[in-house]
């Protein structure tokens, strides 16, 4: 079983080893101090959404409403204090109950109401995203400066953007040793032989659901602690950046495969070929293009890779 | 069959009822000319809706994220070589439709003999699409307008009915007939609800599965074609805007997620409701935030209702 779960994550690895040796051929002051950390600062966001759509794809769902879901939440940070004349403590605390309360929304939905999640996940977006626009119609807006700091210390030589990201990866490594994260797997793998083995699946995936919008808060603090202002439409990227990582780390679509690790080494690997578009010179009108090639390339190896070691 | 008859009919008459609703909100809205603008913008949405119809029909959860891309690239090829004339009309539309059912058999290669799941390999295939046609605009600065015909397609009406709504019949009709009369429209159908029962039996379920996605590239790359008449000009992200929700109309509509249910009747209804609740709702004083609400939650609602359709029957 953990042979095979490694076997799913090595398509990617392989492929953030050869982008990262691309990306430092192009650029060799790459591995500098200031400038790995300068990258793991713009990655975090895009590692911690796309560890968050790992968890709901690994239960066997997708979420559509991650994207919308960081923009309400960056609105709700850079609105609340002059709505509420809120400190930096109690916004953040506030904005973590409207993470969990769309993740519950979202996990209620799926799990209980039985509603197929590609579709009702794009209706909780649009309502996510008029929640934002209700929050702030306008870019704009101000996010307390303490949070960027924050987010560019490090602590013990250890950026604060990197420490996001293995406490992404720690609590998934605990997880998997819980029961309720091997519930999680056993619910996306079969979820009829999972009720039979007496596993509550609805009560899981609504659990499953909650989790994973814990990543979604926290990567939407990453980004707006680098914006530190709000803008409705910040976060939509995302989502398709988020479906793309999980796929290329090897995650099952059909659930109950792979692990978040990959879908980090993918998220990584993703912004490191921007990099490299950008590093090689390559004129911008390429690069929309050379992406959807180069997802089509990992693609292939994930496919073809993947079915090999499993078959 | 009856079923299907019946989800149409609760759909369409929804609208109906949303029309009246909408005469008491801004009157005016049962106007003649609302109501021909409604379908219009319905016919566009029902034929993005259409490729999904096919592509759901035949199950292994099939969803084409690339009608969108395909869209954009029959719009934006098409008004580059048709040059603002009516010249080459055929012959581009010709090219066009090939072009698009050319880049659905990819994915449907990928979906059907690599085993790449449709959400993933549309997706890629749509970046890939998109990524081109960027490049395209930026080195060739093509012509954008569209032709004297297209514009009349899209903007005028026989006999009061509008042109691109009479072509959005007859194109559904084709397609029902298709779908339920000829041995290929089964075949389909049988893979969807069953696929191994359908291989057991003879169908060659791989050409089952690249076909549908064929289909849905050639009426995807023909709406964009059309649509361009409708705008007045192409421009890059031209289909975008269909992608998600020719998905929900096409589930709100009645197809199974699941494959192998679902008939285009329902489909075609959805797409006039959700067009209407849309124009409904911009109509309505409340600014974007509460119509992307509203807009929301009313399609929690129909999933719900479409739900308990689906029980009763």
């Amino acid at each position: 079983m953990r042979s095979l779960r490694h076997a799913r994550i090595l398509p990617s690895l392989g492929m953030l080893v050869v982008v990262f040796a691309m990306n430092v051929a192009l650029q060799p002051d790459l591995i500098t101090r200031a400038s790995l950390s300068s990258n793991v600062a713009t990655f975090a966001p895009t590692v911690l959404v796309s560890a968050a759509q790992a968890i709901i794809v690994l239960m066997g769902e997708l979420d559509l409403s991650v994207g919308a879901g960081v923009s309400m939440l960056n609105c709700a940070l850079s609105t609340l204090p002059e709505l509420a004349g809120w400190g930096l403590v109690p916004t953040l605390a506030a904005t973590f109950g409207i993470a969990l309360a769309a993740g519950a929304t979202n996990g209620a939905l799926v799990a209980y109401l039985g509603l197929p999640s590609l579709i009702v996940t794009f209706a909780t977006s649009a309502i996510w995203f008029g929640v934002a626009l209700a929050f702030r119609p306008q870019p704009g807006g101000s996010i307390d400066p303490a949070l960027n700091e924050l987010y560019a210390a490090s602590i013990a030589g250890v950026p604060i953007a990197l420490i996001l990201i293995l406490i992404a990866i720690g609590l998934w490594s605990i997880l998997q040793r819980h029961p309720l994260g091997r519930q999680l797997l056993a619910v996306g793998g079969n979820p009829t032989a999972a009720f039979h083995a007496g596993i509550d699946v609805r009560w899981v995936k609504f659990r499953g659901h909650c989790i994973a919008w814990c990543f979604v808060y926290l990567g939407s603090l990453a980004i707006s602690a680098q914006t530190l202002s709000g803008d409705s439409r910040l976060g939509l990227p995302y989502t398709l950046t988020s479906v793309a990582a999980v796929v290329i780390g090897g995650i099952s679509l059909a659930g109950g495969r792979g692990s978040v690790w990959g879908a980090a080494f993918g998220a990584i690997a993703l912004g490191l070929v921007a990099n490299v578009i950008y590093f090689a010179g390559i004129p911008s009108i390429y690069q929309e293009f050379f992406k959807g090639i180069v997802i089509c390339i990992a693609l292939s190896f994930t496919f073809i890779l993947g079915r090999r070691t499993i078959e | 069959m009856s079923a299907a008859l019946r989800t149409g009919g609760v759909l369409l008459a929804l609208s109906v009822i949303l029309m009246v609703l909408g005469n008491f909100v801004t009157p005016g809205f049962l106007s003649f000319t609302q109501v021909s603008t409604q379908l219009k913008i319905s016919a566009f949405l029902g034929l993005f809706a259409l490729c999904q119809t096919f592509v759901l029909l035949a199950g292994g959860e099939g969803v084409d994220l690339s009608v969108g891309a395909i869209g954009s690239l029959g719009g934006i090829v098409g008004a580059a070589l048709l040059q603002g004339k009516d010249s080459a009309l055929l012959a581009v539309a010709a090219l066009m439709g090939t072009a698009g059912a050319a880049v659905g058999t990819i994915s449907g290669l990928g979906v059907a003999l690599l085993g790449v799941p449709p959400l993933v390999m549309t997706l890629a295939i749509a970046s890939i699409v998109n990524g081109g046609l960027i490049i395209f605009e930026s080195i060739a600065q093509p012509p954008i307008a569209a032709s004297p015909f297209l514009a009349q397609l899209a903007g005028r009406a026989t006999w009061g009915a509008p042109n691109i709504v009479l072509l959005w019949i007859v194109v559904g009709l084709a397609a029902l007939w298709f779908l339920s009369a000829t041995a290929w429209g089964r075949k389909i159908r049988s893979t969807g609800a069953n696929a191994r029962v359908a291989l057991l039996s003879g169908t060659h379920i791989t050409l089952v599965k690249v076909s549908v996605y064929a289909i849905s590239g050639l009426v995807a790359a023909l709406s964009g074609f059309c649509l361009i008449g409708y705008v007045g000009a192409a421009f890059l992200g031209l289909g975008d805007a269909y992608v998600l929700p020719s998905i929900v109309v096409a589930v709100i509509g009645g197809m199974s997620l699941a494959g192998g249910r679902g008939s285009y009747v329902g489909v075609a209804a959805a797409a006039i409701l959700i067009t209407v609740l849309t124009s409904l709702l911009a109509t309505i004083q409340i600014g974007e935030a509460g119509r992307q609400i509203i807009f929301g939650c009313i399609l929690i609602g129909f999933l719900l209702l479409n739900r308990r359709l689906e029980r009763a029957a």
